[in-house]
């Protein structure tokens, strides 16, 4: 039914009178949003006058009640025009609605002219306009995006040139890395400080060390001398003396020895410190108390034990400090060996109920820092790296290989990268990091933030002995009797042999020989090269566990009893 | 006007009294969450909808039906389920599921953007004419239509594939849903919205009086989808019910410019010069693809300017550069998250490489599809009749009483 002449009217005054009303509903909620704007109970002036009469004089009472009456009004105030604003909206769409349903009714109720319109349409001049505003309107949106882009940026990083900058960077640090690591490491040909060797690397310093000896029937052996007290830590060397520990029950003793003679020139006993647990902690029975290497800087001598005394002599044997650090009780007894870096003693606590790396000043035993390590004990000893110009101490343990700053303390880097039982050190070269434990694997490291893992095999796992590398090979030998050589960048394994007798010793290097040490006490020397090739093999006479040491062409095994001297002069 | 009443209902309740009573605080009442039930519904009355829709513009021919179901749409996809769920917006979660393997689609939403184009390859965009609210109530108030000159309309045109382009990118980069976010009408079907959206959806139903579905026409980032699937439509809405006389009434009819004349007795250009103008505009194609996708790569670093992580960083940055302090509620709350700089750097690093990637392919998308606009002018088509143009036209059935063929009947 279409509306009449007379329903327009009505129709057109009925939507002017919607059209009104809303108008004016739209004009008190403007104005109501005004107050709601302007409103604020919390900050009213007459509430906060009221509040601060109050707060002169709390015991008011009456005051008290008008400050809740003033405070009562500004907010119906508020909630007033909220609902004002509420209501509104409603009566506002309703106006709307009315108003566009009239005005469709007035609108429908128009007769469609059909008319047939006069001239055709331009429909080629059509397109060609819509075309050439289509074309304009693209070249607008592109060169409008270009513009803009400009604009937008100006508060983002720049990543393009970050990443040029990075680009080169790295390339520069790659390159001056190189120039840093390309400085070999040489080892001192005389001081045979740590456990295995210099900065615990497993490289000896000078060269011409004999390769053939035999211990039963005296050939080059230059001494053998008995020590006194059990123990499976190894010799180190500074000067002309040798330092080695024991231990027999809780008596834990330092031996400096003669090197040229044997003679035991001082001993030094180390018992009874504050803080020392009474019992003996659990261990393997293997073990004993004197598991871990001494490490000297040749003004100290440092030992720690598996009751967790520590304590630093001079060369003389007289005790500088001692002090008990903490029982590290685990289940094969402690095993961490000392290390010094300038003038930092560095110890590997990992007991049961810590682990931890600490830094003591050498010379006074103050800790200088402790850092707390993430996951379980292992029995691995600290190694010296220098990488970019950073010295580290590298630590192998469960689950992280880790880097630490040997002046601070502070974590540089971790790659989680072992489980289970781990007792091998890090291997060091200029480049990487090597490390490795058995039942898990062995893993190339490349220091850095982030450190990264450049390969890992899990052929050939020492359980017990650690590995040693060059800048171009990786040896390791296994507690089943293998003996693999690695390309130390690639990860390929260049040669195995299997040599029947299992390995606690850790592999040295030195004068481009590996020396390796078997249980038996029967030291395999092979050529440190790309094929493998068994120099000799010569047999101490007793079994022996302990990593030798090297010093001036002589070298110093600890078997299970005597220390022995080779010598190829003798 | 329904702004104020938004800004409201949005603005941030002050605290409670301090009261020295004994009396109890109301426990906060928490809305339910709608029954799962009602995505299923929603799906059915949109596919019923949908086919009534389709009945009405391509069998009744029926102009009133088409508004009825319009208000129909309006009040149960507008007004009761506040706009959402919407095919319009579910654009960006098709784009977020496809770039990022950690969002899973709800199927509703999935099936909101499916359906509709499925309907627009079978019959055009039945969508638009009666199911979706945002057409409804542009449709419902556009009043008085009048046509804007073609140049405008082509230009105002290329908005929806900038629009949808930019949705894309921003969804695919997890930044925004700007389609949702800058939704003019939703704040009115909620009563609640920020009031620049209200004022803005206001302005649009104002303007829509006059230039009908402005949204609609100039906005709608779905419509582009709509577009070209409506294009390969096997039946579409036709303006004459039987043979058309060429008679002209009709020319007038659209409000949308969505009807293509019949070039019966239409001077067409010459075929050398058409074939002219199709080798050129066939060439222009790659060209505006290069063109756009480089652009989108330039412009990509300062776009992730919408990402929240970018923003937050920026600010970020310019106070430990420059010393303005990071105000911002964002800058407060993630000084008090315990993420660190270097993480929020690092992760406004990862964003801005995703826009660098995304970029190209979203200014490839704009360059073809102007390159394909002008290329499709440059065709030279001949047509005996006045017929909707499959793209353009949101099947309103406005130009059916414009038409006085009757339709063919047994007995005729």
């Amino acid at each position: 039914m279409k509306p009449d002449e007379k329903d327009i009217r009505l129709l057109k005054f009925i939507s002017q009178v919607a059209a009104g009303f809303t108008l004016v509903v739209a004009l008190t909620m403007l104005f109501s949003l005004i107050q709601l704007k302007t409103i604020d109970p919390l900050d009213n002036p007459i509430v906060a006058s009221v509040k601060e009469q109050y707060d002169r004089d709390p015991s008011n009472a009456l005051l008290a009640e008008q400050v809740r009456a003033v405070d009562l009004m500004a907010r119906k105030a508020y909630f007033s025009s909220r609902w004002q604003v509420e209501t509104g909206s409603y009566l506002l769409l309703a106006g709307a609605v009315v108003f566009i349903i009239c005005q469709r009714l007035i609108a429908g109720s128009k007769k469609i002219a059909h008319s047939r319109p006069g001239m055709q349409p331009d429909v080629p001049g059509q397109n060609k306009l819509a075309m050439n505003t289509l074309m304009f309107a693209g070249v607008v949106i592109f060169t409008a995006a270009i513009v803009s882009s400009f604009v937008l940026r100006s508060a983002l990083p720049d990543t393009l040139s970050e990443k040029r900058l990075a680009a080169g960077e790295e390339r520069e640090s790659r390159a001056s890395r190189r120039a840093v690591q390309s400085a070999p490491f040489v080892a001192d040909p005389t001081n045979y400080p740590f456990f295995r060797g210099q900065d615990g690397r497993g490289i000896a310093g000078g060269e011409g060390y004999p390769t053939e000896w035999d211990g039963p029937a005296g050939i080059n052996i230059k001494w053998k001398t008995e020590i006194p007290k059990y123990g499976k830590s190894s010799p180190v060397i500074w000067g002309d003396k040798i330092f080695v520990t024991g231990a027999e029950g809780k008596e834990c003793e330092i031996y400096c020895i003669d090197k040229h003679t044997g003679d035991i020139i001082w001993t030094a006993l180390v018992h009874d410190l504050p803080g020392e647990p009474d019992e003996i902690p659990e261990m393997d029975h293997d073990a004993g108390m004197a598991v871990s290497t001494v490490a000297t800087n040749g003004s100290e001598v440092c030992a720690v034990f598996a009751n967790g005394n520590l304590v630093c002599t001079d060369t003389d044997g007289r005790i500088k400090w001692s002090k008990n650090i903490g029982n590290p009780e685990n289940i094969y007894g402690y095993a961490s060996s000392l290390i010094i870096y300038e003038n930092t003693l560095i110890v590997q606590f990992d007991s049961n109920e810590k682990i931890s790396l600490m830094g003591f000043d050498a010379k006074s035993g103050e800790l200088k820092w402790e850092t707390p390590r993430q996951g379980y004990p292992s029995w691995s000893s600290p190694v010296i790296g220098t990488f970019d110009g950073q010295p580290q101490v590298l630590v192998n343990s469960n689950p992280n290989v880790t880097g630490f700053n040997p002046v601070t303390g502070a974590q540089l880097w971790a790659v989680e990268a072992m489980y289970g039982d781990v007792a091998p050190s890090c291997a060091v070269n200029s480049t990487m990091v090597y490390a490795v434990t058995d039942y898990a694997k062995l893993v190339a490291i490349q220091p850095g933030q982030p450190a990264t893992v450049i390969w890992e095999d899990n052929m050939f796992t020492p359980d017990v002995s650690s590995p040693v590398a060059n800048d171009d090979f990786l040896f390791l030998v296994t507690g089943y009797g293998d003996i693999a050589c690695y390309n130390a960048q690639s990860g390929d394994t260049i040669w195995t042999r299997y040599l029947n007798e299992p390995f606690y010793a850790s592999p040295i290097i030195a004068d481009n020989l590996i020396y390796i040490l078997d249980r038996s006490g029967v030291m395999h020397i092979v050529r440190a090269a790309e094929e493998f090739q068994l120099v000799a093999k010569s047999p101490i006479g007793e079994r022996a566990d302990c990593t030798p040491a090297f010093s001036d062409k002589e070298i110093y095994i600890r078997a299970n009893t005597n220390l022995y001297c080779i010598s190829e002069s003798e | 006007m329904l702004a104020w009443h938004m800004v409201v209902i949005a603005q941030e309740r002050f605290p409670r009294p301090e009261f020295e009573t004994d009396y109890t605080y109301p426990e906060y009442q928490l809305p339910a969450a709608r029954h799962a039930a009602w995505e299923y519904i929603d799906t059915g009355v949109l596919i019923l909808v949908l086919s009534v829709t389709t009945w009405l513009a391509l069998k009744k021919r029926s102009r009133q039906g088409l508004v009825w179901i319009s208000l129909f749409s309006l009040g149960y996809f507008g007004f009761f389920r506040e706009g959402c769920i919407c095919s319009v917006g579910s654009v960006q979660n098709v784009a977020l599921a496809l770039f990022n393997d950690g969002y899973s689609i709800p199927l509703t939403a999935l099936l909101f953007f499916i359906i509709p184009l499925v309907y627009a390859l079978f019959a055009g965009r039945v969508f638009c004419a009666g199911a979706c609210p945002l057409g409804a109530i542009q449709e419902l108030t556009g009043i008085w239509p009048k046509k804007l000159p073609r140049a405008v309309e082509a230009t105002l045109a290329t908005i929806p594939f900038i629009y949808l382009a930019l949705a894309v990118l921003f969804s695919a980069t997890q930044s925004q849903f700007i389609i949702c976010r800058y939704d003019p009408f939703v704040g009115i079907f909620r009563l609640n919205a920020p009031y620049t959206m209200i004022i803005f959806g206001a302005l649009l139903l104002l303007a829509g009086i006059f230039i009908n579905r402005p949204y609609c026409r100039f906005l709608c980032p779905y419509g582009v989808l709509l577009n070209i699937t409506s294009r390969f439509a096997s039946r579409h809405l036709s303006i004459t019910p039987a043979e058309c006389i060429n008679c002209r009434l009709c020319e007038n009819a659209c409000p949308y410019n969505a009807i293509l004349p019949s070039d019966l007795e239409i001077k067409n250009e010459e075929p050398a010069v058409v074939r002219r103008k199709f080798i050129t505009y066939l060439v222009l194609i790659p060209v505006f693809v290069v063109a756009g996708a480089v652009a989108l790569y330039i412009l990509s670093p300062g776009l992730s300017g919408a990402n929240y992580d970018v923003k937050l960083a920026r600010e970020i940055r310019l106070e430990m550069k420059e010393g303005i302090p990071a105000a911002s509620n964002a800058a407060i709350a993630f000084k008090g998250s315990g993420r660190t700089d270097e993480q929020l750097f690092t992760a406004e690093t990862e964003i801005i490489e995703r826009y660098r990637k995304g970029g190209p392919w979203a200014g490839l998308f704009l360059g073809l599809s102007i390159g394909i606009g002008l290329f499709s002018l440059a065709i030279r088509t001949e047509r005996t009749e006045y017929r909707p143009h499959k793209g353009k036209c949101y099947s309103c059935g406005r130009c059916f009483k414009y038409c006085p063929v009757k339709p063919k009947t047994e007995s005729t």
